[in-house]
């Protein structure tokens, strides 16, 4: 997936933004200060945010304005957080969700 | 418990709810405005094209700037706009509560304006919701807004002015898109911007949709199938591509949740796409001091929405005391006439769902462009816009009647003329001369001007056309010019490229061909 360095009518994007390193599901990924957490996931070419409770279907963006909870995740240990509305911050500890609560479904 | 007290109160910062605020908070009211996102503009900073209308409706400039526009009038005006902050409810006289962070609080307005706008519809197919299947406007808040590529192969459902204007913003942003599908026998947005997408390439299968979308964790694939007249698949028409992301762009709902919960009358109305508050043409509601405005009360788009603000905005004032019924008279006059000259032509809400066969100038339609989204070879000659002449001349290949006429104003020369009908076609005036300055190429939104001149006397034409993707050709590169249909029709040289502010970000390609393709080749692509 990943950036749009160039683009022809918005110019160079994201030219001023800090790099900041968050969590994902334990590893390393770097995105910019700021944006959504569901935007600097995509660039790094993360599809998965979370399964559901029942059937455990995966998940992934879907609305990106905050209206259907698709892309919710644990986020600082905190579930249901709506990734496409809340900004990445450095250090930020981000896991994909499994049903509605913070735990794996094997120890729910 | 406190609660605060506004004379106004607005629900959406958006392009209509900023129009509502400017024309309150300029008469003196105090008024607030409570958006949930964390920047004010709603969708309109996700609008990178150029708008359709005319001067008075910011025609021709791109939606972005527009929002820039309506912020700094926002501020000028003394607007107050709370970010961050979900109206939650709407109870008995007018009170509003709002979560704001982990707190609730509670406001009262002597007036209330509802600009909720809308969210998108979805379509249920076998693998709707795996991830990499995405709202249209997902991709555009991906892409425009923060820079991200919703995919790198992208398939689009749904024809219209969303589906249209996304997919091509989707080339803009270097993804493939490889089909714009739509269930209808006919495409639904304007012609202008289906054949923008379809000269580069970009293959249309009307009455067709998506069968399966197939992957495990995420999409690989997607199988599209035809449809008979009742939208019943018809067997053995299946066609796979391979994608990593499926865009859906079929249609948008009001969110008008408020408005019900508050008691207004409500109508199931499709022609406004759905549940929406009865209102009078100026968005009063039944239920006193509550208004509505923009797409929540009627999907729309953004240039009438900001005229349906600021007519709630006059209202409420008026409603308030803030201005006399006189004032108020003259100020809506106005802006009615502005709303009115939007609302015609071929996709004029009243006209939605009818069958149209002919222009206004009584030529029939061009057939391709709704079933394949260009025009063919064939239709083209019949309308005013596309004329034969030696030397350079615009060639306008604007066939339906819409809303539209920037390019009029835009060149100086009277080379081109729609007239004071603003749906009338565009006619490309024989007995003038054109200095080939590229504003006309430049101006239209439906970017379906160019200049023509079909012997420059070695056996060559050169074509001018609009050009806003990267990386921008070279003078002097070689490639393929493109028919109207996307498909390579000759080989064509760069040998002008201009880029001008005036042309705001729209580049203008000169290219040379032999000259029996002047009036095939569309569009350039490098080798």
């Amino acid at each position: 997936m990943g950036r749009i360095s160039q683009h022809p009518i918005l110019g160079v994007q994201n030219e001023e933004k800090k790099i900041v390193t968050f969590k994902y599901d334990g590893k390393d990924m770097q995105g910019y200060e700021g944006e959504p957490i569901a935007a600097a996931l995509k660039a790094n070419g993360v599809m998965v945010h979370r399964y559901t409770m029942k059937q455990h279907k995966p998940r992934g963006i879907f609305c990106a304005i905050g209206r259907c909870t698709d892309c919710v995740m644990v986020v600082d240990g905190e579930p249901n957080v709506r990734t496409c509305m809340t900004p990445l911050k450095e250090g930020m500890d981000v896991r994909t969700q499994y049903g509605v609560s913070d735990k794996p479904f094997d120890q729910q | 418990m406190k609660i605060e007290r506004f004379d106004l109160i607005i629900v959406g910062a958006g392009p209509s709810g900023l129009s509502a605020a400017i024309e309150a908070a300029k008469r003196g009211m105090k008024v607030v405005v409570f958006d949930e996102n964390a920047r004010p503009g709603g969708q309109l900073f996700k609008q990178i094209h150029k708008f359709f209308g005319s001067k008075e409706h910011k025609a021709k400039i791109r939606g972005f700037h527009i929002g820039e526009q309506l912020l700094q009038e926002a501020r000028d005006a003394g607007v107050k706009v709370e970010l961050n902050a979900t109206v939650v409810g709407l109870y008995q006289d007018r009170e509003v509560v709002v979560r704001m962070g982990e707190e609730v609080h509670h406001f009262k307005g002597d007036a209330v304006i509802i600009a909720t706008g809308a969210s998108e519809n979805m379509v249920l197919f076998d693998g709707w919701n795996l991830p990499g299947v995405m709202g249209a406007g997902a991709a555009q808040t991906l892409m425009n807004l923060y820079g991200v590529k919703p995919g790198e192969k992208v398939l689009m459902l749904g024809s219209g002015n969303v589906g249209l204007v996304v997919s091509f913003q989707l080339l803009q942003a270097g993804c493939d898109v490889v089909a714009l599908v739509d269930a209808a026998p006919k495409i639904g947005g304007y012609g202008v911007h289906a054949a923008k997408v379809a000269r580069t390439g970009v293959p249309f299968y009307l009455s067709h949709t998506i069968k399966k979308v197939e992957g495990t964790d995420h999409v690989t694939g997607v199988t599209i199938a035809q449809v008979d007249n009742h939208f019943q698949f018809i067997e053995g028409t299946e066609k796979h591509f391979d994608v990593d992301t499926v865009c859906v762009a079929v249609g948008l709902s009001p969110m008008s949740q408020l408005l019900k919960m508050a008691g207004c009358e409500m109508e199931d109305n499709p022609k406004r796409g759905g549940q929406v508050p009865i209102i009078d043409d100026y968005g009063k509601t039944s239920v006193p001091g509550i208004f509505s405005a923009g797409d929540v009360s009627g999907i729309e788009e953004a240039s009438s929405a900001m005229i349906e603000g600021r007519m709630a905005g006059v209202a409420a004032a008026e409603y308030l005391g803030f201005m006399t019924a006189d004032e108020k008279k003259t100020e809506l006059d106005k802006l009615s006439t502005s709303l009115e000259s939007l609302r015609q032509g071929m996709f004029a809400p009243k006209n939605r769902g009818k069958n149209i066969t002919e222009t206004e100038e009584g030529i029939p339609i061009s057939t391709n462009l709704l079933s394949k989204g260009f025009v063919a070879d064939d239709e083209i000659e019949r309308y005013p816009g596309v004329i034969h002449k030696a030397g350079i001349h615009p060639v306008i290949e604007c066939t339906q009647n819409i809303p539209c006429n920037p390019c009029q104003d835009a060149c100086n020369q009277g080379c081109i003329s729609i007239g004071d009908n603003i749906t009338a076609l565009p006619i490309s005036v024989k007995d003038s001369k054109c200095i080939n300055c590229g504003m006309c190429v430049a101006s239209c939104p439906g970017q379906a001007i160019f200049l023509v001149d079909e012997d420059t006397g070695d056996g060559k034409a050169s074509i001018t056309l609009p050009y806003e993707f990267l990386p921008l050709p070279e003078v002097g590169a070689k490639g393929k010019a493109l028919s109207r249909k996307g498909e390579p029709v000759c080989d064509a040289e760069v040998v002008k490229v201009r880029s001008s502010k005036a042309f705001d970000n729209t580049s203008l390609l000169t290219i040379s061909v032999p000259k029996e393709y002047a009036m095939k080749a569309r569009f350039f692509k490098a080798e």
